[in-house]
């Protein structure tokens, strides 16, 4: 199974999920045409090794996905990152303007004394118009993942999930504790360099 | 056929008229009687049968089932819950349904539809039919509205005549369908296809099929639907080279403004405005897939004005004067004259010249 789900997102991953990521680069770049404050836009295929680890996922001793091609709905992933926490809501309500979505979530800590993880996320459907001509409808994925969120949290994001999402040992709780610790401190960061955005636009205004 | 029964395909497999092939198989057909039953304090209770795979009855239907990909032709998308979660009571009663089929899970189906069906919508009779193709599962919904007729029968020398109200598929070209398709049921689906033949337009689909029964909007939203026709447009008249067939997508961009809150397509405005098949072709051939000539979405004039990068200025003198609207004021010198009138200068090349009966 695991040779030939290889092989089938192999396939998908060159012939359909690049071509679409790069298509889809642009049409998303084109919707948000204009919008101040944007660092950067990016769409990614999900890359076969990632796809694999993801697929081949057990949760008590059961594979998560019974038919990962069709259940895995970030094969495409688009990240739009922002530089203040107030740019968030008018870019997701643009996204929304232009695409169809059927998740809305803002991820963040369950509890309000905890530090981890910020940002918005999307489920939306896949237009049309970023399928190249070469590729059938029925062979691309019908929705693709939108992250949206500021440079501190995207950066924070980055370094956890490169040293603390699949670490080699269980963490200790200090390394734990040094996480939640560069959490606040980017939201520290987020939320001043907000304040100062605000106070210096009001100043100038 | 019990509760727990579940899919098993190949059953009735359809042929394929043209390459001889099996196309379709159905595995599964369920009806129920739907009365309105909307803002009603009690709720009728729902009758149901399981259709036969063969007979009459299943030839009508296997042909409708058959033919529901090309019929249904608005996309549509479930709506997630208000709080943003990913989930959809319609659909997960549908997926449920499509994983056991089952009378009494099919009676779960026809119960949301009972739910917001009013007495304008009247009765009707609701189909369910599974079925599997190349691509997946299949589940197409239909509902007919409720007719009246008139039946004789033959007593002897005389005939007996009765008036009756609960006709069904009198004219089976007047009906709602919607069509789900997934290649497993763990993937499930996320979109579908409506159609509603019993609206005059049928680029609409009545509210309380899509919006309320299945729970959807329109899969293309508003802005995206009309600025892809406004980029298209665009298009088409920078890529056009027959001075006439520019002239008429101008005037067409013009005249489609007035579209403001329909539903439609752009194959539908080409046919509404009655444009040539020159400038249908222009504008087609300028959108990225061939599909999306055919997509449905609600106009949005507002969109519209804002991606269409067109200009047109017409003078009390006759004249008129058009050009791309980010460039109008550097190629088109706009002055107020000593008169008090407005001057406009442009010079560059000639590439066309002729005369028309019309602008």
């Amino acid at each position: 199974m695991t040779k030939s789900l290889k092989e089938s997102y192999d396939q998908r991953y060159d012939k359909v999920l690049l071509p679409i990521a790069a298509n889809l680069e642009n049409l998303l770049a084109d919707h948000l045409k204009g919008r101040p404050h944007i660092d950067r836009i990016a769409v990614r295929a999900k890359s076969p090794k990632s796809f694999l680890t993801k697929a081949l996922k057990r949760e008590n001793g059961k594979l998560e996905y019974k038919d990962p091609l069709g259940e895995i709905q970030d094969q495409l992933g688009a990240r739009v990152i922002v530089f203040y926490t107030s740019d968030v809501k008018p870019i997701s309500r643009r996204v929304m303007k232009y695409f169809r979505h059927i998740e809305m979530l803002n991820k963040q800590p369950k509890s309000e004394a905890e530090f981890g993880y910020f940002g918005k996320h999307f489920i939306l459907a896949l237009p049309e118009d970023a399928i190249p001509k070469k590729v059938k409808l029925l062979d691309a994925p019908k929705v693709f993942e939108l992250q949206v969120r500021t440079l501190y949290q995207h950066a924070w994001s980055e370094a956890e999930h490169d040293i603390g999402y699949k670490p080699a040992r269980k963490l200790t709780k200090i390394e734990k504790r040094n996480f939640a610790f560069t959490a606040a401190q980017s939201w520290g960061a987020d939320r001043i360099f907000q304040e100062l955005h605000k106070g210096l636009k009001r100043r100038s205004g | 056929m019990g509760e727990g029964s579940s899919i098993s395909f190949a059953k009735r497999p359809i042929r394929d008229s043209k390459s001889g092939r099996h196309s379709v198989a159905i595995s599964r057909i369920h009806s129920y009687l739907i009365h309105p039953s909307k803002n009603e304090a009690t709720s009728p209770l729902i009758g149901g049968i399981s259709i036969p795979l063969n007979g009459k009855l299943f030839d009508l239907l296997a042909k409708i089932d058959k033919t529901a990909l090309r019929e249904c032709d608005i996309d549509i998308m479930f709506r997630p819950k208000p709080n943003g979660k990913q989930q959809n009571d319609s659909r997960d009663v549908l997926l449920a349904y499509l994983k056991t089929p089952s009378l009494p899970r099919g009676r779960a189906i026809a119960q949301l539809l009972q739910r917001v069906t009013t007495k304008r919508s009247g009765l009707g009779l609701l189909f369910l039919i599974v079925s599997q193709d190349q691509h997946g599962l299949r589940l197409l919904i239909s509902r007919f509205p409720a007719e009246t007729g008139v039946t004789a029968e033959e007593r002897g020398q005389a005939i007996e005549v009765q008036f009756v109200e609960k006709v069904f598929m009198k004219n089976t070209h007047t009906y709602k369908s919607a069509l789900f398709r997934c290649t497993s049921i763990q993937a499930g689906f996320w979109d579908g296809l409506v159609v509603d033949k019993q609206m005059i337009d049928t680029r609409g689909a009545a509210d309380y099929w899509t919006r309320e029964f299945l729970e959807s909007d329109l899969k293309n939203t508003s802005a995206a639907g009309t600025k892809r026709v406004a980029v298209a447009l665009q298009k088409a008249l920078k890529d056009e080279t027959d001075p006439a067939i520019q002239q008429e997508l101008i005037n067409a961009s013009q005249l489609i403004i007035n579209r403001h809150g329909q539903i439609t397509s752009a194959k539908k405005i080409v046919q509404d405005l009655s444009l040539t098949s020159g400038a249908a072709m222009a504008i087609e051939s300028a959108f990225v897939r061939p599909e999306l000539y055919d997509s449905t979405f609600k106009f949005d004039r507002d969109e519209f004005k804002a991606c269409l990068v067109f200009r047109s200025v017409q003078l009390d003198n006759g004249v008129m004067l058009t050009a791309e609207n980010s460039s109008f004021n550097r190629v088109i010198n706009v002055a107020q004259a000593d008169t008090g009138k407005t001057r406009f200068t442009t010079e560059g090349n000639i590439v066309s010249e002729k005369l028309q009966k019309t602008r």
